[in-house]
């Protein structure tokens, strides 16, 4: 029997949802999606209308921190734009860690409503993965805005940054997909994302340059799934890594990697993640 | 010939316990995981064919099964073993506004339950009024829902799943919330999207609700369907399995009081109907029939035989005793076959009913297992004993 269109009814035999019509459940749900995420997005920053401003502001002010500290104090040599370099570096870290750490729980945290309707579960971390991207663009402009007053010079360069974008959107959803999908079943997830996090963010090389690493560590720091993100991005502005192109190779690896993953779980439990709610 | 709307076939559910919570740090560490776990069967075996418009009733004790098997027909969760077909729209009645955002407006969360229930914005759009109309809401509309009341809650998530036009429509408990004006206003649409063709599925531990709404009714216990089939009839099995399930627990009387073992038993406790056939179900003034086998292992001086019957509540509903039927000293080791017979003036509802055997005044020397029985009376007719009143006017 063939599964009629989502919201059309079901056909359940077995537990398993076929990979083209998890695909096709998730396409139909693009609108339920794209509610979700203005809803989060919205719900966050409504009452407090400083919300808006701290989502922004935090990493603007993390950014400036790091760039005073580790051009005045430390005295990192980037050949560019400290405070640019920094600045981009933050805009892609932060909107991957924010997300990771609210996805991973996603599935499990909106057991209230997956309890009661069937939508594809992967529905819940990829709301994540939107909602995050309306901060994530807003940091963006702002620090396009800032460019030109600190000395980085737009052009055509700069439209690395739809790339860039789209990996960094692709990286994360495939990352949030496995996190979710495994905090199901082992609860300690959230824990141990929260721990990665603390540590990644020193792997990447988000107020240092790829060349000041050497050794077995650039060899880490290159394979991080986030440089090529991050790389890409400096492309886009203050200039980026000699050795770029490959850091976002070793990213879109991950990426396929990750998404793959990230299908065969929800392949496998899709219809079943409730059991464990 | 149209297809069914539901078709399930030998569907069954198997849940898996784990013992305790599995980590992925001890995971990784050891070589091989070790998590007790045990599995059960919450549903099994069970076949199920429902047509366009029609109405069924689920009924059973707690922990039967029945939320798993509405939790099935809803896609929330898949069955381990059997299919599952659902041709349409399925829209569960989510209890009290399931999904609402607090902070979000009444009309925010109209638009994100509708999606939510296979709407599109489209269709949204041109059903707004009546989802504000039908909800009495028109003057909060725009307020964020966390200043809603409860039952402003229940009308809005109501009118949105009734407004999604299912096919299917999943109905859990949700008819005992919201003042009564706005039951009878949910009763009445759901008996109209029913008519114009949309599938019911009821689960309640309203009986009287589920007999006025569902013309079939399964019963499920432990797991099974142990009776599908004319709602009258189920409602009388499931009473049949609330006894057996009393008689297990055993012991107690519905008074709490313990039962003396070795005096008296009562055995073979029967309620017949007015055609004289065992039941669980009577109609508003029927005349019905107790019947037990009484055994003395001792001697009883005085026997004093009692009833009583009392409401789903707990609420004595009537009590009687006589010493008559059996005067005098009754041997022990004799048995008598009693019976009791009585006029059902009683109001719909489930009632429990128990004979007794007293020493004199004192002593309990015996008691039968609680029967529960349900009576259907007319349905204005609302407490507890029905009067049989008759209004008029005099000239």
């Amino acid at each position: 029997m063939d599964s009629p269109p989502l919201g059309q009814g079901f056909v359940l035999e077995g537990e398993l949802t076929p990979l083209p019509q998890l695909w096709s459940e998730l396409w139909q749900s693009r609108e339920l999606m794209a509610i979700l995420a203005r809803k989060d997005f919205y719900v966050r920053y409504r009452r407090a209308s400083l919300g808006l401003l701290w989502a922004v502001g935090l990493p603007l002010f993390q950014a400036l921190v790091l760039a005073v500290v580790f051009s005045r104090v430390v005295r990192v040599h980037t050949g560019s734009n400290f405070a640019v370099f920094v600045l981009t570096g933050m805009v892609g870290w932060t909107y991957f860690s924010n997300t990771l750490s609210v996805a991973s729980t996603s599935i499990v945290e909106g057991s209230g409503l997956s309890t009661r309707i069937y939508f594809p579960r992967a529905v819940l971390p990829l709301v994540s993965v939107i909602a995050n991207l309306y901060g994530y663009v807003i940091t963006l402009v702002i620090t396009l805005v800032l460019c030109p007053f600190l000395g980085v010079g737009l052009g055509l360069h700069t439209l690395w940054l739809v790339p860039a974008t789209a990996l960094a959107v692709a990286v994360t959803a495939g990352t949030c997909l496995v996190t979710s999908a495994l905090h199901v079943y082992f609860r300690d997830v959230r824990y141990i994302v929260t721990a990665a996090v603390i540590g990644w963010f020193y792997l990447t090389p988000v107020f240092y340059p790829l060349s000041l690493v050497h050794g077995v560590l650039r060899a880490v720091v290159m394979a991080n799934p986030l440089t090529g993100v991050v790389e890409l991005m400096r492309a886009a502005t203050a200039g980026a890594d000699s050795d770029w192109a490959t850091t976002v190779v070793a990213s879109v690896i991950w990426m396929l990697f990750l998404l793959g993953i990230g299908a065969s779980l929800h392949r496998r439990f899709n219809r079943v993640f409730t059991d464990l709610l | 010939m149209t297809l069914p709307v539901v078709e399930m076939h030998q569907v069954g559910k198997r849940f898996t316990k784990y013992e305790d919570a599995p980590m992925l740090v001890t995971a990784a560490l050891r070589f091989r995981q070790r998590t007790r776990r045990s599995s059960l069967w919450a549903v099994r075996h069970v076949d199920l064919e429902l047509g366009r418009g029609e109405c069924l009733g689920l009924i059973g004790r707690n922990g039967s099964g029945k939320s798993t098997l509405l939790s099935m027909l809803a896609g929330v969760t898949a069955p381990t073993e059997g299919t599952l077909a659902v041709r349409g729209r399925v829209a569960p009645l989510i209890s009290v506004g399931v999904g609402f955002h607090p902070e979000l407006t009444g009309r925010e969360n109209v638009y994100v339950n509708g999606i939510i229930l296979g709407m599109t914005r489209r269709e949204i759009d041109a059903s707004l009024d009546e989802i504000v109309g039908f909800a009495e809401l028109s003057e909060f509309i725009d307020t964020p829902v966390k200043f809603y009341s409860s039952g402003m809650f229940v009308r809005l998530g109501f009118a949105v799943a009734v407004q999604a036009r299912p096919d299917v429509l999943l109905v859990d408990e949700v008819l005992s919330v919201g003042d009564l004006s706005f039951q009878l206003k949910c009763f009445d649409r759901m008996m109209a999207i029913k008519a114009a063709g949309t599938t019911i599925v009821v689960v309640s531990h309203n009986l009287n609700a589920v007999r006025i709404m569902c013309e079939r009714t399964g019963v499920i216990n432990a797991g099974v369907l142990a009776f599908m089939g004319d709602t009258t009839e189920a409602i009388s099995v499931y009473h049949d399995l609330l006894g057996e399930a009393r008689d297990l627990e055993g012991g107690h009387t519905q008074d709490g009081l313990r039962r003396e073992e070795g005096v008296t038993r009562f055995e073979d406790v029967e309620l017949l109907g007015p055609d004289g056939m065992p039941t669980r179900h009577l109609k508003g003034g029927d005349s019905a029939t107790v019947r037990a086998t009484l055994r003395f292992d001792q001697v009883v001086s005085e026997p004093n035989l009692g009833v009583g019957v009392v409401t789903e509540s707990g609420a004595p509903a009537y009590s009687d005793s006589d010493r008559t039927v059996l005067a005098g000293p009754v041997a022990a080791g004799s048995e008598v076959t009693l019976t009791m017979s009585f006029r059902a003036a009683l109001v719909t509802g489930s009632y429990t009913l128990a004979l007794g055997l007293w020493e004199g005044d004192v002593a309990q020397v015996g008691a039968s297992a609680p029967m529960p029985f349900f009576v259907s009376s007319r349905p204005a007719a609302d407490g507890v004993a029905d009067l049989e009143g008759r209004f008029g006017i005099e000239r």
